[in-house]
């Protein structure tokens, strides 16, 4: 049998411990949202007021909620619902973040401290607040709306590191080379600067990947998402509207929530391994053994001094 | 001091920028905001408040006047605090409900996010110093593991284990029933009672990102030659880790507070959903919910105003700690 290719990116990730964690949890996550649906009752908001408010059995692997809808269908239904949010909020905050940034810091002069000064005002905006706010207006609150809100509110941390990172790019010599060569700006920007920004820009699109999870889930529960469809947030939300925990029911927060913290949990140990990939010093040089050591090392993110901006 | 102009000039463009964003989202977005709020009031209300439809053109839109007309008298209501009456705490103005409610949160927030942000450096600092002693393999994987959960989440666990099965807290409102608000030790014992298990949550969730910060930029400050000068001075390791290596770390964490103030502020509407806290949080979900738009886009404003407040607190306190920013 010819030996399955693993292309190089994803090698270095698999020999980094803290992004092997984090890619095998992640997989996991995926697996369980691929696989599950085929394990749980096929309709998650089925009610069923003769079995509501049950603790997890055999036969509900993870209870029931006031309605009596499955909680283990909820969860690996509602993952797609979740992931597909943060994913596709990822994605549009980092294209933004990227043309921002790069732009900026390659054009430089009023270009540059136009979208500097654009960046610096949506640091100071709190973003949670303005997402409420923004889905009160809406009236419709669809996948996309919610990822075209998240990913316009969410892009500007990202900006500001990415900004950061190409203004110390384009001063380096192979970027004068490329000038001086005659190089278009068009191409020095996508064939110089991008692929030599490539690690960071991964690392970018991770942390939005799950502060966007963690906003949406967060609106979700405060009830301003989309609540048509099953998500984490959504079956969080119904936990509190029907005062599940001040009833006891754990099992209605405590499953969809271990969901969501478990997908954070792997996308941060993600972001260190990338981190770390993409820039040794960041490595952590091994002081002593034992196991509680070797246990902060892989705890610990070693990223460089930069709040985690924790969104919800 | 031009440092301190610029910033100045800067916080004044930010100010500019919420109000006019709060001026625009209104009429923005798609639907009839004013009619969403009239709804909310029936005739005989809208006719005891003469007026009343005025305002609430003028603040979310939909009125005959050009944009630049409503402009105008948006910022001129804006200046004398009048966002109209609150639909959904009918007869009262918007302005008497965020007096009402904003001070639980500043108290709330404040106070235990600056607990966080000092034990966090704190417990930072000395796992650097000692880096892989007990502190630093007990007590920091602890509050990053426990940092990594969603805040609600925690909150949510919190009310349940803490509050429903241990009954150690207790889990709702900001006060007892049957007290009113007021400066008498019944009230404020209370208060503080009931602020305790939120205070706790955003301890927890807040503390693991300033230890992680705190950490990484003090190993990086102890390899400098100061910090070899303090010890060659003979002065005790306390003295060396306090007054040379963490005065000079503490500026890059200092600097990160206000941005991680915006995302605190968020958080906090959750954790206030969670344990029913009449903050300003509360208000904005209930407000949002309700169509009550003066309310929220009031809030919002306010909210703004607040970080950017705390943003200026910041600057003034790195121009004391910092001799760099003062004489560039």
């Amino acid at each position: 049998m010819k030996r399955l290719h693993v292309p190089g990116w994803l090698r270095l990730l698999l020999r980094n411990p803290k992004s092997r964690l984090g890619l095998a949890i992640i997989a996991f996550i995926l697996l369980v949202m691929i696989i599950g649906p085929f394990f749980a009752s096929p309709d998650p908001n089925a009610f069923n007021l003769l079995a509501a408010r049950q603790a997890p059995s055999w036969h509900h692997l993870f209870g029931t909620t006031d309605q009596g809808s499955d909680v283990f269908a909820q969860v690996v239904v509602g993952a797609r619902q979740s992931l597909l949010l943060g994913f596709a909020a990822a994605t549009l905050a980092t294209a933004v973040a990227t043309i921002l940034g790069v732009l900026a810091a390659y054009s430089g002069g009023i270009v540059d401290d136009g979208i500097n000064s654009i960046i610096n005002v949506f640091l100071v905006l709190p973003p949670i607040p303005l997402l409420i706010v923004i889905s009160g207006f809406l009236k419709t609150r669809g996948l996309w709306t919610m990822v075209l809100a998240l990913g316009l509110v969410l892009w500007a941390f990202e900006a500001r590191i990415l900004r950061s990172q190409a203004l110390s790019l384009r001063s380096r010599d192979f970027v004068h080379a490329a000038k001086a060569a005659g190089e278009s700006t068009h191409r020095i920007v996508f064939g110089e600067l991008m692929p030599n920004m490539i690690s960071r820009i991964a690392a970018a699109w991770v942390l939005v990947f799950y502060i966007s999870l963690l906003t949406d889930a967060g609106l979700e529960f405060l009830g301003l998402g989309s609540l048509q469809k099953p998500s984490w947030g959504v079956t969080l939300y119904w936990a509190q509207t029907n005062s599940a925990v001040l009833q006891g029911e754990w099992w209605s927060f405590v499953f969809p929530g271990a969901a969501l913290a478990l997908t954070v949990i792997g996308l941060v140990f993600l972001l260190a391994g990338i981190d770390e990939v993409s820039n040794p010093r960041l490595r952590t040089e091994r002081v002593g053994g034992g196991f509680a050591h070797r246990l902060t090392e892989l705890v610990l993110p070693s990223r460089p001094a930069r709040p985690p901006a924790e969104a919800s | 001091m031009r440092w301190l102009l610029r910033r100045i000039v800067f916080y004044l463009f930010a100010i500019w920028v919420a109000l006019t964003l709060t001026f625009l989202l209104p009429r923005l977005m798609p639907g009839d905001p004013v009619g969403g709020v009239l709804q909310h009031l029936s005739p005989s209300q809208i006719q005891a408040n003469p007026g009343i439809v005025q305002t609430y053109e003028a603040l979310l839109g939909g009125g005959k006047g050009s944009i630049l007309h409503d402009y105008v008298v948006y910022l001129r209501r804006i200046s004398h605090f009048n966002f109209g009456v609150s639909t959904s705490n009918y007869p009262a103005p918007v302005s008497t409900v965020i007096g009402r409610t904003l001070p639980y949160s500043i108290i709330l927030v404040g106070v235990s996010f600056f607990l966080a942000f000092v034990l966090g450096t704190f417990v930072g600092m000395i796992a650097a110093w000692r880096r892989g002693k007990s502190v630093d393999s007990v007590l920091v994987p602890m509050f990053m593991s426990v940092g990594a959960f969603p805040a609600f989440f925690t909150a949510l666990l919190a009310v349940y284990f803490l509050g429903l099965k241990l009954n150690w807290f207790p889990i709702q409102h900001a006060y007892d029933n049957g007290l009113s608000p007021g400066f008498d030790w019944a009230f404020i014992s209370s208060a503080v009672r009931h602020a305790e298990l939120p205070a706790l949550v955003i301890l927890i969730a807040y503390t693991g990102g300033w230890v992680l910060n705190m950490r990484t930029v003090m190993i990086n400050t102890i390899g400098e030659d100061y910090v070899q000068v303090g010890f060659a001075k003979g002065l005790k390791d306390r003295r060396v880790m306090t007054s040379y290596a963490g005065r000079n770390a503490i500026l890059p964490p200092l600097n990160g507070f206000a941005a991680q103030f915006a995302t605190a502020v968020g958080g906090v509407v959750v954790i206030e959903y969670v344990f029913s806290y009449p903050g300003a949080g509360l208000t904005l979900q209930q407000a949002v919910l309700g169509s009550d738009y003066p309310l929220s886009q009031a809030l919002l404003l306010v909210l703004a105003l607040c970080v950017i407040g705390a943003n200026f607190l910041m600057d003034i306190l790195n121009l004391i700690l910092d001799p760099r920013v003062r004489t560039s």
